[in-house]
C-alpha cells in the first residue's frame, strides 16, 4: 500500500492544500507528517487545524518544539546573526498567533512514529535539530538508522528531498584485551538500510520552488519524490500582510540559494 | 624527547592512588602530559583533599589536565548548575543516600572549578573524553557495535578516542571498513564508496589502572599504579 510522507509545512497553507490534493488524486489515504507545522509562514493555526481535521499522524518538529518549550536551537543553526534575528522574530510572531489549543496539540506530538520496519522522525532519531544531509558520512548515516532499530528512516528538517541507500557495508576490527591479553580479529557485515528525506511542503530548499513530499510503497519498498506546484504568490502576499520579514516571501519565490542553511549541518544543538 | 600521555580516570577522591600515579610518572621516561578524564569525585569518600591537590599541584607534581566525568555531571546537576534538572538518574538508580553522600563528599567551594571543566580535549588526531562524544555517561566497551564506535569517532573527527567511563582497559582498532552509498534526489543519482581509515577506541581504565600513550609511536601501554617497571610489551606493558 502506498503511503505519503510530508514534512516541514511551515504554516504555508496554499502549499499544504496543494500537496494534500496531489496525494488525494493518487488515491493515497495513508499520510504521515514529520513535523514543523509552523514557523516562517503566515498561517500556523490554519495549517495545524487542517492536519488535525484530517487526523494525520504527526511527529513534533524543531519549530513545533520551540514554540512550546521556548527557543532551543542556538545561533549555530543560522548562517548569520541577521538570519537568527529573523528566525527569533518569526518564533515570537508564531507564538503570539497560535491558539492555546493548537499549542497544546504541538506540545503533545510524539518525537517519532514507528510502523513496522519504518521509523518516522523530524530531524534524526537523536534530535529534532540534527540535519541528516544527503552526503553526510555514510557510516554515521547508517548508525542513525541501525541504532534506531529501523530498516527505513524517514526524516525531514533539511528541506531537501532524497532517498539514500546504504549497502554492502562491513567493518573489520582488531581487539586487544588488557585483562586476557588476547588479540582477536573479526569482520562485521553491516545491514542494508535506507534514509528517505521527505523534503519540505512549505519552504522548499532543493533548488526549485515546488513543494515536495515522498510516496512510499510498503510492499515493494519503492520510494518516489513528488514535486507539486502551488500558488506561491498567495503565500508571499500573506507573509507581507502579516508583517513577517519580506525575505521569507522572497526566498519562497526564488528557491534554494536564498534560503537559510546551517553552516555546520551535522551540528546538534545541546543548549 | 619522547612525548607520552598519561591517561587517568575514576580516582573518586582517592588521593593515595593519585600520589602513587604521580610517583610512577616521575620514573616514566619522556615528556609526560597528565590527563585526568573525569570521575575525580565519587560518593564513597571525601574528595576535598584530592580536588585541592588537582587544583594546586605540588611543585614536583605533573600538572594535571582535567575534564569532567559522570560523577562530576551528577553533582553539577544536583547543585543546580544545569538549570532545573537534578541528578534524577542517580537518585533513581542508586537512591537518595548516594546523592547525599556525593554532595557531602565535595565542598561547595569546588563546584565552580568543576563547572568550568571541559567535556573533553582534542589533541592532535585524538579525542580524550570520559564517556563518548555523544554523552558523558555513555559506556564504550569491547562489546559496543563497531558502527557506534565509528560514529563516536566521527563526531569528534578524530582517529583515536580515549574513553574512561567503562573503567575497562582495552584497545579496539577499526582496521578496515567500507559501505556503498547511493543517493537519489531531484538532480539524479550518485553513487559513492566510502572507506574507513584506520581508527581506534582505547579504554584507559580507572583508579590504579591507567594508560600511557606514546604519541610518536602510537603505542598504548596499560599500567597499574605501583607496579615496578617490567619489560614492555607492545600494547600491554606495565611500568
Amino acid at each position: 500500500m502506498n503511503q505519503a510522507v510530508i514534512s516541514c509545512l511551515h504554516a504555508n497553507l496554499p502549499a499544504v492544500e496543494a500537496v494534500l490534493k496531489d496525494i488525494e488524486l493518487q488515491g493515497i489515504t495513508n499520510i504521515i507528517c514529520l513535523g514543523d507545522l509552523v514557523g516562517y509562514g503566515p498561517q500556523p493555526n490554519e495549517v495545524i487545524e487542517l492536519i488535525r481535521d484530517k487526523e494525520i499522524p504527526t511527529c513534533q518538529g524543531c519549530w513545533d518544539e520551540d514554540v512550546v518549550d521556548g527557543l532551543d536551537a542556538c545561533d549555530c543553526s543560522y548562517p548569520s546573526q541577521l538570519a537568527e534575528k529573523r528566525g527569533h522574530f518569526a518564533h515570537q510572531w508564531t507564538t503570539d498567533k497560535l491558539t492555546t489549543e493548537n499549542k497544546d496539540y504541538l506540545a503533545n506530538l510524539p518525537y517519532s512514529i514507528r510502523k513496522d520496519k519504518c521509523l518516522f522522525v523530524h530531524g534524526s532519531p537523536n534530535s529534532q535539530h540534527e540535519y541528516l544531509l544527503p552526503d553526510m558520512d555514510a557510516f554515521a548515516a547508517l548508525e542513525r538508522v541501525e541504532n534506531a532499530r529501523a530498516e527505513i528512516l524517514f526524516c525531514g528538517h533539511t528541506h531537501q528531498p532524497y532517498i539514500r541507500e546504504l549497502a554492502d557495508g562491513s567493518i573489520a576490527v582488531k581487539i586487544k584485551n588488557a585483562v586476557t591479553k588476547d588479540t582477536q580479529e573479526k569482520e562485521i557485515q553491516l545491514p542494508m538500510r535506507r534514509i528517505v528525506n521527505a523534503g519540505s511542503v512549505g519552504e522548499p530548499r532543493h533548488g526549485g520552488t515546488k513543494a515536495t513530499y515522498v510516496v512510499h510503497n510498503d510492499v515493494t519498498n519503492e520510494v518516489k519524490i513528488r514535486e507539486v506546484e502551488y500558488d506561491i504568490e498567495l503565500t508571499c502576499k500573506a507573509i507581507i500582510d502579516a508583517g513577517l520579514p519580506p525575505i521569507f516571501a522572497w526566498r519562497l519565490k526564488n528557491g534554494f540559494e536564498f534560503a537559510e542553511q546551517a553552516e555546520d549541518a551535522s551540528h546538534v544543538c545541546e543548549r | 624527547m619522547i612525548e607520552r600521555w598519561a591517561l587517568v580516570s575514576g580516582l573518586k577522591g582517592d588521593l593515595d592512588t593519585y600520589e602513587l600515579i604521580q610517583k610512577d610518572l616521575k620514573k616514566t621516561p619522556g615528556n609526560i602530559t597528565l590527563f585526568v578524564l573525569g570521575d575525580m569525585i565519587g560518593p564513597e569518600k571525601n574528595c576535598n583533599r584530592l580536588l585541592h591537590r588537582l587544583i594546586n599541584p605540588k611543585s614536583n607534581d605533573l600538572q594535571p589536565w582535567c575534564i569532567y566525568g559522570w560523577w562530576e555531571e551528577q553533582i553539577l546537576l544536583e547543585s543546580g548548575y544545569r538549570g532545573d534538572q537534578r541528578a534524577e538518574a542517580l537518585r533513581i538508580n542508586k537512591g537518595e543516600e548516594v546523592v547525599k553522600s556525593l554532595t557531602n563528599a565535595v565542598d561547595k567551594s569546588f563546584l565552580d572549578w568543576i563547572a568550568a571543566l571541559q567535556f573533553g580535549f582534542v589533541e592532535l588526531d585524538c579525542g580524550l573524553i570520559h564517556g563518548s562524544s555523544k554523552d558523558v555517561g555513555e559506556n564504550l566497551t569491547l562489546d559496543t557495535p563497531p558502527l557506534t564506535l565509528l560514529d563516536r569517532l566521527t563526531r569528534l573527527q578524530v582517529n583515536r578516542l580515549f574513553t574512561a567511563r567503562s573503567k575497562q582497559q582495552f584497545h579496539l582498532e577499526l582496521t578496515e571498513g567500507i559501505v556503498n552509498s547511493e543517493v537519489e534526489d531531484l538532480n539524479g543519482n550518485r553513487k559513492k564508496e566510502q572507506k574507513v581509515p584506520q581508527k581506534a577506541v582505547i579504554g584507559i581504565g580507572a583508579g590504579k589502572n591507567y594508560t600511557i600513550y606514546d604519541v610518536g609511536t602510537d603505542n598504548t601501554q596499560f599500567v597499574q599504579a605501583g607496579y615496578k617497571t617490567e619489560k614492555r610489551i607492545k600494547g600491554f606493558g606495565r611500568l
